[in-house]
Parts: C-alpha cells; structure tokens; sequence
C-alpha cells in the first residue's frame, strides 16, 4: 500500500493563497487507510484552509470531496464535471492520483495535499513501515524475505557493510540494519549457507534507472485495442 | 384557521433515520409492539430533551398514545434488550413523560383536515380501533361518520376501563386529536336501534364495524342468575358512567384476567375493604399482568388460586357463597386450556355480592338478517387479508374479529382497516397491499456485550400508598419528573440506532473493528457493523478515513452543518470569549443547559460522537475557545471511549498550533456530577477565564 503523509498548512497556503475556488479532493483507498489523504482528511485540510484564510481576511471558497481512487478514471469521472468546477483542485491522493487526474482534468490545476512516502505496511494502528522499493526485480527469495532493496541504507545487494552495530544501522539508531535481519532470518530458517553465494552486480534498467515504466499486459490490451478501435469507427468515443 | 389540506396534513412524522430503519432488522421493542412505534427514535429524542419531537414519532402510529401511556401492557418492556443487562426500561412511562411534557404543542397543532376524497365512511364503535381508522381516513381526506352506543367516544376506553387506570381527561386528549380533524360523532346511537346496518351501508361508500368485545360472559352454574350476581362489563360501565352500583361488604370476583384485575380493583374504591378474587389458574398461570396481580394485592386484595365455580349458595335474593371445586389442571397436554377438577374436593367462599368477569364477546344481534355473515359459533365472517366482511365494502376490525387483546393490538388493526378501506373506495385491490405484523428482529444482547455495559437497575415507578389509593378513582401512579425522565431514557442502548457503513466507501481500513468498545464491526471485503453488537455510541464514525460511516438514529454532520447558528455573530467589541461547550446531554440534561451567557452549548449524546471536524468548525465560526466537557467515566454511558475522545482533542490541539490559533483554545473537561450545583457550568466557567486570559481571537 501506498503510504502518504500530510503536509504542513504553511506550505498547502502558499500553494492555494492565489486561488478563489478551492477543492480539497480525497482518494479513500491507499492515503485513506494511512489517514493522510482520505475523505476526512481532506475535510480537514479543508477546514484548515478557510481558517488560514480568514486569517489572512482573504475571501475563499474552499470545498472537499472523495472518490475511491484517483489513480482509475472509471471512480472519478462521475465526478469530473463538479471538479471542474473550481480554480484549483488540491489533491490529497498520492503522486500517482495527483498526476493522473492532472492529465485528465482539463485547465484545472491539480496539487499535491500530501507527501507520497513509500510502500509501505501498517505494523500497528498508525504506525506504518517502508518495505518495497518498487525496483522491478525482485530477489526477496534470495533475502530471506527482507528487501535490502528498499531496507538498507545503502541498497548493498552483499551486506552488511562495517556500518552495522548490533543489529542497527549507522545511519540512526531508529534504523535495523537490513543485512543482519537478512542473516538472522536465514539462519531460522537454516538457509544461511546460501549467503555465501555472492549476488551478481543488478541491472537496474527496471528500477527508476531504466526512466518512467509501463506493464502493459498483452493478453488484456489486445481485446481491449480492438473494442477501442470498434468504437472508434464508429464514430464514438470509448468511455 | 384554513383546514389544512390532506396531503399536507398530517406528514406522517419521519424521524430521522425513518427511511433506512425500515430496509433493517427492528430494534425488539419496536417489532413487538404491534403498531410498531418507533421506541428507540423516541426515547432518545426524550433523553435529548426534544420532547415534542418524541411526542411526533410516538403519534405518527398511535392515534391513542395518551391512553397508552397509562394502560398499554407495553410489549416494548417485555421484549427490552436492557433485560439481558439489568431490567428493561420503562417505557411506557416514558411516553407518558413526554406526552404530559408536549400538551401544550399537541393542543395547538389540532387543525381540520380538508375533506377532498368526496367519499364517506361509515365507522361503527370508537374503541382504539374505531379511533384509529377514523383518524387515518380522515388524514386521507375521507369524511368520517363514528357511531358510538355511549354518550362519549373511547369504547371500552370510556366505558369499561376505570379512571384509577385510565383518567378520562387523559383519554379527552386523545379523543380530541382526532375529532378535531373533523369527523362527524354520533353517540348515543345503537346500531340496530337508533339506525339501521343497512341505513349506513346506503349512506356511506364503506362502513367500518369495529365494535369490539362488549358484553360479559356468563357462568352457567347454578343461583347465577339472580341479585347479588353481576357481570363485570355493566359494573364497570355502571362505574363509568357514575351510576353506584350496589356491593355488599364481601365480594368476590371470578376470573384470573386483566378485566377480573380491573373489577375487584375497582371494588376496593368503592369503599368494600373484603374483596377476593377466584380462578382456576395458579399464581403463574393467571393470565393477568404481573404488575396488575402485585398492584392488586398490595390494595389487601385477596386471591384463591386453582378454584372453579360450581354454583352460586343464595338464601333467596341473598347470595351467601360460591361453592367451588379444586382444579385439578388449567391446560391439558398440548397447552390448550382444558381445566380438568377433582370433585371431591370443595369448599364455599363466603361472599354477598359475586362478579363474574371470565371472559368477553360481541354484541352482534345488530347483524342479523344483514348481509354480513355469521359463522355456525356465531362470529362475523372476516378475511383477514382485505379485512373485509362477507358483504362487500363493510370492513371489520379489532377485537371483534381477532378475539381480546390488547388496546395497541387493536390500533395495528385499525391502521390495517382504513388503508383497506381507503384502497376499496379507491376503486383499488387490497389482497396483498396490507401492512404484515410480523417484523424481522435484532436479536439478543450477546453476554460479552451486555458485560461491557454498566448496570443501572431502571427508575421504580412511584404509586400513591394504597392505603390512600383505595380512597377514591384518583389515578393511582406518579409520572417521572423531568431529571427522572431523563435518566431512565439515559439507559436506552438505542438498539437499531448504530452506525451503517457505505459499502461504496469503504475500502476496508479496519479503523472501526479497531476503535470500537463492543466488537460490533467484522471486514471482510468491506466493514459491516453488527446491529446486534452496535451500542450506538458514535465513536466509530468520526474515525473513519474514508467517512463511510453514518449512524440510523442521528445526522452524524449535524453538528457541523449547524455550527454557524449555534456560535451566532462574532461581536467584534466583546469583552467575553465565545466558548462552544460540546456538553453531554446524557446528564447536562437533567441540569438543564443552564451555562454561562458567553458559553454556547452544543448538546451532544455522548463526547464519543464529536469529529476533530466539529471542533475545528467551532474555530471557524469564531469560537475563541472550545470545551469538550464529558462525563466522568463512573457515569458515562459507553465505557471505553475516553481515550479516542482525549486523542482527537490531542489532535485539534496539534492543528490549532500549526495555524498558530494556539493549541491551549481547546481542552478535554471530564466532570464528576453528584457534588451539587451544575459542575457542566462551573467548569465551562473556569475554562472560559483561561480563554480570556489567553486572550480573543482577532480577525481580518
């Protein structure tokens, strides 16, 4: 899941403080469940602002609303129209919801209401954990199902470095270092011998490195193409 | 004033949450009393001191609610999920709370209702289902006709049930709702005396008979007939209606039923201190009310179970005894009643004066040679499904057809019997189109539930002495006073009223299961709260991310939306601070909402309800402060809801000090009661000299 967090209301004001008709627009799937960027918390974010505003004696309408998703056309085209309506829509989506809608929208102006952190897992109420980099090429299995990808602080592909100390990484006493996670979960599961085998250098052509990424799925795109072109000779618009 | 048109008048008062509750499971309460009154709507709105508003649910089905706030047998109490807690609450006399705390509102809503149907109906008897069919036709636009044998209308209301039980200006009440409405009345008119079936029938488009049971049975046994025996309807009629009758100083009442109650009770009022009474029944079997049993006996009533009749001992007009004969058993194998006696075993009961009060039927010598068909037990032939007689257009309703029961019993069927009616004269179908009885249910309080709750044994009913209550008719129970009211409506779980969630909200974040004291919500592909399980205590919905949640018995963005009123206009010279109290009217009720000027109220039952997003509206609408003062938990209703509460002050806290508003406008005030004084106002008090001191917020 994607866990986002909320930023502070002295920068959403320097984004919105130049806009008359504000809309706070929430996605309830992934920022939701991470209380970051759900319905409520646009709300308040909302709120927020017309506060900030009134602070500043600055005459602004400020709404909000939610969809299930803002990375899926089909959830926030029934609402597209009444977005439309406003000078700027904040967006309290991930990056993806905040790009994507971006290139839907039209003229409007669509912001970030949130910092887009990771992916991460809810460890406990309210406390949420980074644990997959995204990278493409996934080794868990050789790792003991710990990412040294996204848990390491150097990414080392064949930890851990001298920096290890008792378990956490120098980089903060907060952090566990990865690599001793890795061996102590290897040797439970008394596979500790495959360490020793050293990982070859990564193509990280499938990581950010290789520039934007698409999975396109063949075996979907192919019936999907030819409906599309259907319509299209037709004369209609897919919907 | 104009009438008021029949579409306008009455709307059918919706409370909300009307709509949803129907599309759910009934709270018990409500699907035991048979015209479905809305108890959990009501007395939630009596616990919020919205009395007129309770008195709306509570006469949107019930025509004769004054009536039924003294004598209903309240079906409600019985099927209370509060009995798996402690003891179920009183509702009965909740309702009467609330109907004496709206007389003034109910009197100044009466108005005619505009006749537009152009058709008329006939209604035979004014008894509670009379009353009501001629109260929902005239909603509907009809002119009503109600034929009453008596001087007055009420039916057995008036006529049968004594005052001690029922104070007549109480049943006036009633009676006047509907008749104001505009309905012709004809007392004193008998059917197949004064006018004739067939002269209705001609007159009217459909003719209702709702004549109830009017007459006694009586005992075939031997020196029965004769002075010093009487049947209990004409007593209690003779009572009614101010004529004395004549009792000896020894009377004993046969039957072991509500009316054999009603007798020997109101015997002892006037003036014979040695009454008795005789039935077959044990003590368990008697088919009379606990209460009205306990109530009896309290009044030096005595009963002599497991006795049958067997003949009346009389010296000429003199009536010495009733000789009667042990019971052996009252109901046979398959719980049918079928006493069986041993003879050898008898004895007399010294008496003078004998009232048989063993059961009831109808008067339906008005019947023959119509067209309404009797059958060979000489009963009206009736389908239930149109509530139709065998003659077309002449419907029948209440006892007379479903046998004795109960007065809220025979206003379900005289609801069924005017849309009946109504569909008939429309010219419409009625098979199929009739309201059903039976209503699914909440089940019971599971005990891992019901061990969470905290017991508060109901508020005891008070009586006058009976020492003094044997005196006169005088009505003999205390209504609660308004801090009694509000505490025993206080103990409602609101069965029925919890939350809901929007299945195309929710994306199953698992917040409710978490946040939630009674383990009501389970997730699977999306959140469900189990009505069962769900206390309404409101503390789930304020936490939901995705704001999925909303509760059946209360607008959850009421708060909010109403805010800006309740804060009203910033004066920008004020020397005060505006404070928003968010007060729990679970017990600020019973102190009033007595605070100080500057403070605004915002009643809310129970803190567990209040958004971070009620707080913060408070601020934009100009509060300088906000206090949240909640119960102490030795009397908050919904234990474990302090720390959400705290966490959500907590976080207005951390917002208040990003806007730099200063996170010290805001505070958390629990309040012990019990000390004397109002503490609701003294610490709002004290809350607002530290807002001032911190200083007004100024703005733009």
């Amino acid at each position: 899941m994607i866990i986002g967090s909320q930023k502070p209301i002295e920068e959403i004001w320097d984004m919105v403080k130049d806009f008359k008709k504000v809309l706070v627009f929430g996605c309830n799937t992934c920022v939701a469940v991470c209380h970051a960027g759900g319905e409520k918390e646009a709300e308040t974010i909302a709120s927020l602002i017309r506060m900030r505003a009134a602070q500043e004696g600055k005459a602004m309408e400020v709404n909000h609303m939610g969809v299930m998703r803002h990375c899926e056309p089909e959830y926030f085209d029934p609402v597209l129209d009444e977005v439309r309506k406003y000078d700027l829509v904040l967006s309290t989506a991930c990056g993806v919801g905040v790009n994507f809608l971006s290139e839907r929208i039209g003229n409007v102006p669509v912001y970030p209401g949130i910092n887009t952190s990771f992916y991460g897992a809810v460890e406990a109420p309210g406390r949420f954990v980074e644990l997959c980099a995204g990278c493409g090429n996934c080794i868990l299995h050789l790792t003991g199902g710990i990412c040294p990808v996204a848990r390491c602080s150097k990414t080392l592909m064949n930890g851990p470095c001298g920096g290890t100390n008792k378990g956490k990484c120098e980089v903060s006493q907060e952090i566990d270092c990865a690599w001793y996670l890795i061996v102590e979960r290897m040797k439970k599961l008394g596979t500790l011998d495959r360490l020793s085998e050293v990982l070859p250098a990564r193509n990280w052509s499938t990581s950010r490195d290789g520039g934007p990424r698409r999975v396109s799925l063949e075996h979907i795109r192919e019936y999907e193409e030819r409906e599309e072109k259907k319509v299209e000779q037709a004369g209609g618009k897919k919907q | 004033m104009a009438p008021l048109k029949a579409e306008e008048y009455p709307k059918p008062y919706r409370p909300y949450g009307a709509d949803i509750k129907e599309t759910r499971p009934y709270s018990p309460c409500r699907a035991a009393c048979p015209a479905h009154t809305d108890v959990q709507a009501y007395v939630g709105l009596i616990a919020q001191g919205r009395y007129n508003e309770a008195f709306e649910v509570i006469t949107s089905v019930n025509p004769i609610a004054s009536v039924c706030s003294m004598i209903c047998h309240h079906p409600c109490e019985q099927a209370c999920r509060r009995c798996a807690i402690d003891e179920p609450l009183a509702v009965r006399h909740l309702k009467r709370f609330a109907i004496e705390k709206s007389a003034d509102y109910r009197r100044n809503k009466r108005r005619l209702v505009e006749k537009t149907k152009g058709k008329s109906v006939g209604i035979i008897g004014s008894g509670p289902s009379g009353l009501t069919a001629a109260n929902d036709l005239a909603n509907f636009g009809y002119n009503v006709t109600i034929y009453e044998r008596h001087p007055v209308l009420g039916g057995m209301l008036a006529s049968a049930i004594p005052p001690y039980r029922l104070p007549r200006e109480v049943l006036k009440e009633d009676i006047d709702d509907v008749t104001a409405k505009g309905i012709e009345v004809r007392t004193n008119c008998e059917i197949g005396k004064d006018v004739k079936l067939k002269d209705l029938v001609g007159k009217h488009e459909a003719v209702l008979i709702a004549i109830g049971l009017s007459q006694s049975r009586s005992l075939n046994i031997p020196g029965a007939e004769g002075p010093g025996v009487m049947l209990a309807i004409p007593f209690l009629e003779d009572v009614a209606f101010d004529r004395k009758p004549k009792l000896g100083d020894k009377v004993l009442v046969i039957g072991g039923g509500n009316v054999a109650m009603d007798v020997a009770r109101t015997a002892r009022r006037l003036g014979v201190e040695d009454v008795s009474m005789v039935c077959l029944e044990s003590a368990e079997e008697m088919p009379a009310w606990k209460w009205e049993v306990d109530e009896a006996i309290e009044e030096g009533i005595r009963i002599n179970h497991r006795w049958g009749p067997k003949a009346v001992r009389r010296e000429g007009d003199k009536v010495l005894g009733l000789e009667v004969v042990k019971v052996k058993s009252v109901f046979d194998q398959s719980g049918r009643f079928n006493p069986s006696f041993d003879n050898d075993v008898t004895t007399v009961l010294d008496a003078d004066t004998i009232i048989i009060t063993i059961g009831q039927m109808s008067d339906l010598s008005f019947l023959k040679d119509s067209s309404v068909k009797l059958d060979e037990r000489g009963r009206v032939v009736w389908d239930p499904a149109t509530q139709m007689s065998s003659a077309r257009g002449v419907f029948v309703s209440g006892e007379v057809v479903t046998g004795p029961g109960s007065a809220i019993a025979a206003v379900a069927n005289g609801h069924r019997a005017a849309i009946a009616v109504h569909l008939f004269c429309q010219g419409e179908g009625i098979e199929g189109r009739l309201p059903d009885q039976e209503k699914e249910k909440i089940s019971q309080m599971p005990a891992d539930v019901a061990g969470k709750i905290e017991r508060e044994p109901r508020l005891a009913i008070k009586h006058i002495a009976p020492e003094v209550r044997c005196d006169s008719m005088v009505h003999f129970e205390i209504g609660y006073d308004e801090e009694e009211a509000l505490k025993e409506a206080g103990r409602c779980r609101a069965c029925g009223g919890g939350a809901v969630v929007d299945q195309k909200k929710c994306m199953a974040c698992l917040t409710c299961m978490r946040v939630c004291p009674y383990g009501a919500p389970v997730v699977a592909s999306v959140s469900e709260i189990r009505p069962e399980y769900c206390q309404a205590c409101g503390l789930c919905s304020p936490e939901c991310p995705a704001q999925a949640i909303s509760m059946v018995s209360y607008d959850v963005r009421e708060i909010r939306n109403t805010m800006h009123q309740i804060i009203g206009a910033i004066d920008q010279k004020r020397q005060e601070p505006v404070i928003a109290a968010f007060v729990c009217t679970h017990h600020v009720g019973v102190f009033g909402f007595d605070l100080p000027k500057n403070v605004r109220a915002v009643p809310v039952h129970c803190t567990s309800r209040i958004d971070i997003l009620d707080m913060l509206k408070a601020f934009e609408s100009g509060a300088d402060g906000v206090a949240v003062v909640r119960c102490d938990n030795t009397i908050c209703k919904y234990r474990g809801i302090e720390h959400r509460v705290s966490a959500r002050v907590g976080r207005v806290k951390e917002l208040l000090g990003m806007l730099k508003i200063g996170s010290d406008r805001v505070e958390l005030l629990p309040v012990k009661s019990g000390n004397g004084g109002n503490p609701y106002a003294s610490v709002c008090e004290d809350f607002s000299g530290r807002i001032k001191q911190i200083g007004l917020r100024q703005s733009k």
